[in-house]
C-alpha cells in the first residue's frame, strides 16, 4: 500500500492516542461494571442496548463498505437492510428468542440450538465449531483493517508488518484484545450473565464509529466539495463515477441479463444472508439475546438499531466518490476514510476517523471472541472433559478456575487464531471476501434455530444433518473457491472444476451457470440446508426428552410454559431417594459455579435429604447457565451417580423427568377442561334440583290446599252420620258446608289442572279476535253473587265501544274473574271495588282496583307465584287456592300481554286502607300478532 | 420480563403491534429488492442526490419513521 499525498502523523502520537482510547474503554468497562454491582446499572437503557447492537457494524463497515461503494455503487447497502428488515421482525422472532434464552439460560447460540434439540452435545458442537471456523478469519480482517488504517494514516513509518511477526500493530491489537475479553468478558463463570462493562464499551464505541463516520463524511462532502451537489455532478462528468450512481452495478444489468439468473440475485442474497447474520452471528447473538436485560428494550431497538444503520451509512457513496475523483486508482478504497482528511490536511479528523475504525475492529474482536469462547468452552471442551476424565473432573472440589481458564484459553487461541491468519493471508481474496462468507457460514444456523422456534415436530437428526450439509456445501461453493482464488488451491479448482469434472465447478455446480457466486452458494446451501432439516425431520422419531425441550421452546409463551410450578412434578419413582441426595447436588453445583451459589440455591434442604426431581431440576439450570444445557445433564449424571446409579441411568431419569413435566402440562391443560365441563354440570344439576325443590314444594302446598277442605267436609259427614238425631236447621247447616267446601275443592282441582295444563303447554287456545267489552260483562255476572254476599259494591267503567283484542275469550273471562274474586277476598264488607277498561297505545289495559289493605311493595313480584298468599292478613286463614293469580299472569303472558300490581290511585275510592290496583293488559286485534305492549308499571306511583 | 407472560399474539394490543410491524416487513422487502429497486435506477436527480440514493435512503428513513410510529401509537 503506498500513500503518496504526505508523510502522515507521527507513528508514535497514533499510536499513544490509540491506548489512550483503549485505556478509556477499560475504565469505562469498569465504571459500568462497578455501577452494576452497586445496583446501578448502566445497560439497563433500551437506548444503550440499541447501540450495542452496532456491534454489527465493523471495520468491514467503516472502511470496506465504502470500498464496496467503489465497485458496487450502492451495492453496499443490502448488508444494512437485511438487518433492518430483521429487526422488523423483532416483535415475532426475537422476543421469542429472548424469552427462552432467558427461561432456558441459554450461554450461546450453540448452546441454544443443542437445548432445543434435547440437548444434543453433538448439535453443539457442530455449531460451536462451524462458527469459529466460519468467523475466526473475520476477526482477522479486523487485524488487517486496524495495522492498514495505521500504516495509512502514519505514512507506513514506524513498525510495520516488516519490524517482526510478533511486533506489529494486528498483534498489538489482538494482544489488547485479548486482555479486554478475558477481564470483562470472562470474569465469572455463569455465562447466562450479563457483562454490563463488555457492553458499555460496545455502546460506547458504536457512538465513536458514528460520530467519526459523520464527521469525515460531512468534512469530505463540504469541506473538500462544497456541498452534496457539486460533488455528484463533478463525480457524473466522469463516466465510470456516473455508472456508480445508477442501478447497473448492484442489480446488474437489466437490459442483457445472464440466460438463467435473475437480475440482483446478488442484492437479494446479500440481504438474505445479512439478515441471518444479524440473527446467528455469535457476537449478534450474544449482544442481542444473552445480554438482553429487557425485553422490553426491543421496542426501542427496533427502530432506533437501523437509524443507527442508516447514518452510518449516509455518507459510503458521497466518501467513496469523492476518495475515487481524488486518488483514481492510485490508492485502496478502503482507505479513502483515512486518506481523504489526510490529504485534505485534517489531520486530527483522519486521527478520529482511525479511533472509528479501531472501536469497529475492538467491538467486534471482543464480543466475538467472548462469544466464540463460551461455545469453545461450553460445547466443545467442557463435553469433552466430561466424556473423557469424568473421574478427574469429580474429585475436583472446585472446577470455576478451570473453566474460565478454558475460556481465557480459547480467547487468546481464537485471536491468536485470527492473527495467524491474518498473517498468513495477508491480501488475498480468502480473508479480503471474508465478511460475507462469514455471514453465508452462520447463515446455516438459521432455519434450525426459526425451525426449532415454530415447529415442534423438528428434530435432533434434522438439525445435526441440515448443518453439516449446510456447512459442507458452503465450504465447497464459498470457502475452498476463496482458497483458490488466494493461489492455495490451483486455479484449475474454479474454472474447470476438481479433476476437471465440469458439473463440480463450485461457482457453477451442476451446471447452474451464470448466478453472483454468493447467491449461487446461498442457493445451494440452503437448499441442503433446509431439505435435510425438514426431511430427517419428518422421518425422525424424537425421543421423550427432546419432544419435551421442544414444547418448552415451540410454547415458550405458553401460561404454564418455562419450567413447571413447584409442586407439579409427581413424585419421583422409589429408585430417585438412592440416586442422589441434596448434598450431592450441592457438591455438583458447587464444583462448577462456586460454593457460594450452590450454599444459596439449597440452603433450605437438609443435605442427607434425597434430591428429588426438582431439585435436580434446579441443579441442571444453574449449571445450564454456566457450562450449557448439553453439558449440563452430563456433568450432573457423571458426578452425581457415585456408585448407587450408573450415570447412563441418571440420564435416563433426568430425560423422564423432562418427559414428566411435559405430560403434567398436558396433564394440565386436561383438567382445566375437566374443570370447565365439571362448573357446567353442577350448574345444570343446582337448576334441576331447584326445579326439583319446587315440585316438591308445588305438591305439599297442593296436597295441603285439598286436606284442608277434605278435613272439614269428613268431619260434618262423620258428625251426621254418626249422630243420626242431628236437628235438621244443624244438618242443613252442615250440608250447606259440605257443599261449599265440595265445591271448593272442585274450583281448587280444576286450578290445579288448568295450572298444570298451562305450564305443559298443553291448554287448548281459541285465540282470535275478540270483543272484550262482552268478556269483561260476563266475567262481572259471573261474580256478581259473590260481591252481593260479602256485601261490597262493584263499579263497572267500561267505555261502550272498545276495541277489539286478540285472545281467548273463555281464557279473558277467566283472568277478570281470578281478579275480582281476588278483590273481593281482601276487601271488607261495604267496601267499593271498580272494574275499568281502557285501550292505551295498542293495548287494552283492564285494571281492578279495590279499597283493601293493598299488597306491600316487596310482595308484588310474590302475589303472581303459585300458592302465595298475603291474604291470611285479613282473614286469618287462606281465602283462596293461592293459585288464582298465578293462572292469571301465565294467561296474560301467553296471550301477549302483561300483568302487574300497584298502589291503588290516591283518594280514587278508598277511604281506609291503600287499596291494591291489579291491572293487566291485551294486544289490540288491529296490530297484529307482533304486538309488543308496553309494561305499565309506573314505579313513581307506589308512594303516591 | 414483560409483565405479562403470554405470547404476544394473545393480548390485543401486542398483537395489534406485531402484525403492524409484520406487514411493515413485507412492505419494506418488497421496496428494498429489485425489480422495484431497479425502476429508480434512472438518470437524474432528487436535490442534487442521485435519484436511486436518494430513493433508496428515502424509503429507508421511512420503514424506520413507521416502525417508530407503529411502537408508539398503539
Amino acid at each position: 500500500m503506498q500513500i503518496e499525498q504526505e508523510a502522515g502523523l507521527d507513528w508514535a502520537a497514533v499510536l499513544i492516542a490509540a491506548l489512550v482510547y483503549l485505556s478509556a474503554l477499560f475504565a469505562i468497562a469498569h465504571w459500568a461494571d462497578r455501577r452494576e454491582a452497586a445496583g446501578r446499572s448502566v445497560i439497563a437503557s433500551p437506548t444503550v442496548f440499541a447501540l450495542s447492537l452496532g456491534v454489527y457494524c465493523t471495520t468491514w463497515t467503516f472502511y470496506g463498505s465504502v470500498g464496496r461503494a467503489a465497485t458496487l455503487g450502492i451495492g453496499f447497502l443490502p448488508v444494512y437492510l437485511g438487518p433492518t428488515l430483521l429487526m422488523l421482525l423483532a416483535p415475532l422472532l426475537l422476543r421469542k428468542i429472548l424469552r427462552i434464552a432467558k427461561a432456558q439460560r441459554i450461554t450461546s447460540i450453540a448452546d441454544f440450538l443443542a437445548s432445543r434439540y434435547g440437548h444434543s452435545p453433538l448439535l453443539g458442537g457442530l455449531v460451536a465449531l462451524a462458527a469459529t471456523i466460519g468467523v475466526t478469519p473475520y476477526i482477522a480482517l479486523q487485524l488487517k483493517a486496524v495495522a492498514v488504517s495505521f500504516d495509512a494514516l502514519t505514512g507506513g513509518g514506524g513498525m510495520g508488518p516488516a519490524a517482526g511477526p510478533f511486533l506489529d500493530y494486528g498483534f498489538l491489537i489482538a494482544a489488547v484484545m485479548a486482555l479486554f475479553a478475558i477481564v470483562f468478558g470472562a470474569r465469572q463463570i455463569d455465562a447466562a450473565e450479563h457483562h454490563p462493562g463488555m457492553v458499555a464499551a460496545i455502546a460506547l464505541e458504536s457512538v465513536v464509529k458514528l460520530v467519526a463516520f459523520l464527521a469525515v463524511g460531512v468534512f469530505v462532502v463540504w469541506g473538500l466539495h462544497g456541498g452534496l451537489d457539486s460533488l455528484f455532478t463533478a463525480a457524473a462528468a466522469r463516466p465510470e463515477l456516473a455508472r456508480l450512481m445508477g442501478s447497473e452495478p448492484a442489480l446488474g444489468s437489466a437490459a442483457s441479463p445472464t440466460p438463467g439468473a435473475a437480475p440482483g440475485g446478488a442484492w437479494v442474497a446479500t440481504t438474505i444472508l445479512s439478515a441471518a447474520a444479524m440473527l446467528c452471528l455469535p457476537r449478534q447473538f450474544q449482544v442481542m439475546v444473552l445480554e438482553s436485560v429487557d425485553e422490553r428494550h426491543l421496542d426501542r431497538a427496533v427502530w432506533l438499531f437501523p437509524l443507527y444503520l442508516l447514518l452510518i451509512n449516509l455518507f459510503v457513496l458521497p466518501v467513496a466518490l469523492s476518495g475515487l475523483l481524488a486518488f483514481g486508482g492510485r490508492l485502496d478504497p478502503d482507505l479513502f476514510m483515512v486518506a481523504l482528511p489526510l490529504s485534505g490536511g485534517a489531520g486530527w479528523l483522519a486521527l478520529l476517523a482511525f479511533l472509528g475504525g479501531l472501536s469497529a475492529a475492538a467491538g467486534m474482536i471482543v464480543v466475538e471472541s467472548v462469544a466464540l469462547s463460551t461455545m469453545l468452552c461450553n460445547d466443545l471442551v467442557v463435553p469433552i472433559l466430561l466424556r473423557t476424565r469424568p473421574r478427574a473432573l469429580a474429585r475436583s472440589a472446585d472446577l470455576a478456575p478451570l473453566l474460565l481458564a478454558v475460556r481465557r484459553i480459547a480467547i487468546v487461541a481464537i485471536l491468536l487464531f485470527g492473527y495467524g491468519y491474518f498473517r498468513l493471508a495477508g491480501s488475498a481474496y480468502a480473508l479480503v471476501s471474508i465478511g460475507l462468507i462469514s455471514f453465508a457460514a452462520v447463515a446455516q444456523f438459521a432455519p434450525a434455530l426459526i425451525g426449532g422456534l415454530y415447529w415442534r415436530g423438528a428434530t435432533r437428526r434434522g438439525a445435526i444433518g441440515g448443518v453439516t450439509a449446510g456447512i459442507l456445501v458452503w465450504a465447497y461453493t464459498l470457502l475452498l473457491p476463496s482458497f483458490a482464488r488466494s493461489g492455495w488451491l490451483p486455479a484449475g479448482f474454479i474454472a474447470d472444476g476438481p479433476w476437471g469434472i465440469a458439473a463440480l465447478r463450485p461457482y457453477a455446480l451442476f451446471g447452474l451457470e451464470g448466478w453472483d457466486s454468493l447467491a449461487h452458494a446461498l442457493f445451494w446451501t440452503a437448499l441442503a440446508n433446509v431439505g435435510t432439516y425438514v426431511g430427517l425431520s419428518l422421518f425422525d422419531r424424537p425421543g421423550s426428552a427432546e419432544r419435551a425441550q421442544a414444547a418448552a421452546f415451540v410454547d415458550v409463551f405458553q401460561p404454564e410454559g418455562g419450567m413447571p410450578p413447584q409442586g407439579t412434578i409427581p413424585q419421583a419413582p422409589p429408585d430417585w431417594r438412592s440416586a442422589a441426595s441434596v448434598g450431592d447436588l450441592t457438591r455438583t453445583v458447587a464444583r462448577f459455579l462456586g460454593p457460594q451459589r450452590a450454599e444459596r440455591a439449597f440452603a433450605e434442604a437438609d443435605p442427607d435429604e434425597p434430591a428429588g426431581p426438582e431439585r435436580l431440576r434446579l441443579a441442571e439450570r444453574l449449571l445450564a447457565g454456566a457450562i450449557g444445557g448439553a453439558s449440563a445433564r452430563v456433568a450432573l449424571a457423571s458426578s452425581v451417580s457415585t456408585g448407587a446409579v450408573e450415570a447412563a441411568e441418571l440420564l435416563r431419569m433426568l430425560d423422564e423427568t423432562s418427559d414428566v413435566i411435559a405430560h403434567s402440562r398436558e396433564l394440565e391443560r386436561k383438567t382445566a377442561e375437566l374443570e370447565r365441563a365439571t362448573d357446567a354440570l353442577r350448574a345444570a344439576n343446582e337448576r334441576l334440583t331447584e326445579l326439583d325443590r319446587l315440585k316438591d314444594d308445588f305438591l305439599s302446598t297442593v296436597t295441603h290446599e285439598l286436606r284442608t277442605p277434605l278435613t272439614s267436609i269428613r268431619a260434618l259427614s262423620e258428625i251426621l252420620h254418626d249422630a243420626p238425631d242431628l236437628e235438621p236447621a244443624q244438618r242443613q247447616e252442615f250440608l250447606a258446608v259440605i257443599i261449599k267446601e265440595s265445591e271448593r275443592l272442585t274450583r281448587l282441582i280444576n286450578q290445579v289442572l288448568d295450572m298444570a295444563k298451562i305450564e305443559a303447554g298443553a291448554l287448548d287456545w281459541r285465540i282470535g279476535t275478540i270483543d272484550a267489552g262482552q268478556a269483561l260483562a260476563e266475567a262481572v255476572a259471573a261474580t256478581e253473587a259473590l260481591f252481593l254476599e260479602r256485601g261490597i259494591a262493584l263499579a263497572v267503567r267500561i267505555p261502550d265501544r272498545l276495541p277489539p283484542v286478540r285472545g281467548d275469550v273463555d281464557r279473558v273471562i277467566q283472568v277478570v274473574v281470578n281478579l275480582l274474586s281476588n278483590a273481593a277476598k281482601f276487601t271488607p264488607a261495604g267496601g267499593m271495588i271498580r272494574l275499568e277498561a281502557r285501550p292505551e297505545g295498542g293495548v287494552l289495559r283492564v285494571t281492578v282496583t279495590d279499597s283493601g289493605p293493598g299488597v306491600a311493595a316487596t310482595d308484588r313480584a310474590l302475589v303472581f307465584d303459585r300458592f302465595r298468599q298475603s291474604g291470611d292478613a285479613l282473614t286469618g286463614k287462606p281465602a283462596g287456592t293461592g293459585l288464582g293469580l298465578a293462572i292469571a299472569k301465565r294467561i296474560v303472558e301467553h296471550l301477549g300481554g302483561s300483568i302487574g300490581v300497584e298502589d291503588a290511585p290516591a283518594g280514587s275510592l278508598a277511604e281506609s286502607g291503600r287499596g291494591a290496583a291489579f291491572w293487566f293488559t291485551l294486544p289490540l286485534a288491529d296490530r297484529g300478532e307482533d304486538a309488543q305492549p308496553p309494561s305499565h308499571c309506573p314505579e313513581d306511583r307506589h308512594e303516591a | 420480563m414483560s409483565a405479562t407472560g403470554r405470547e404476544p399474539g394473545q393480548d390485543p394490543e401486542p398483537r395489534r403491534h406485531r402484525d403492524r410491524m409484520i406487514g411493515l416487513f413485507l412492505l419494506a422487502a418488497a421496496l428494498f429488492n429489485p425489480p422495484l429497486l431497479g425502476l429508480f435506477g434512472v438518470e437524474g436527480t432528487i436535490l442534487g442526490v442521485p435519484a436511486l440514493y436518494g430513493w433508496v435512503f428515502g424509503i429507508w428513513a421511512g420503514v424506520i419513521a413507521l416502525a417508530a410510529l407503529a411502537g408508539r401509537t398503539r
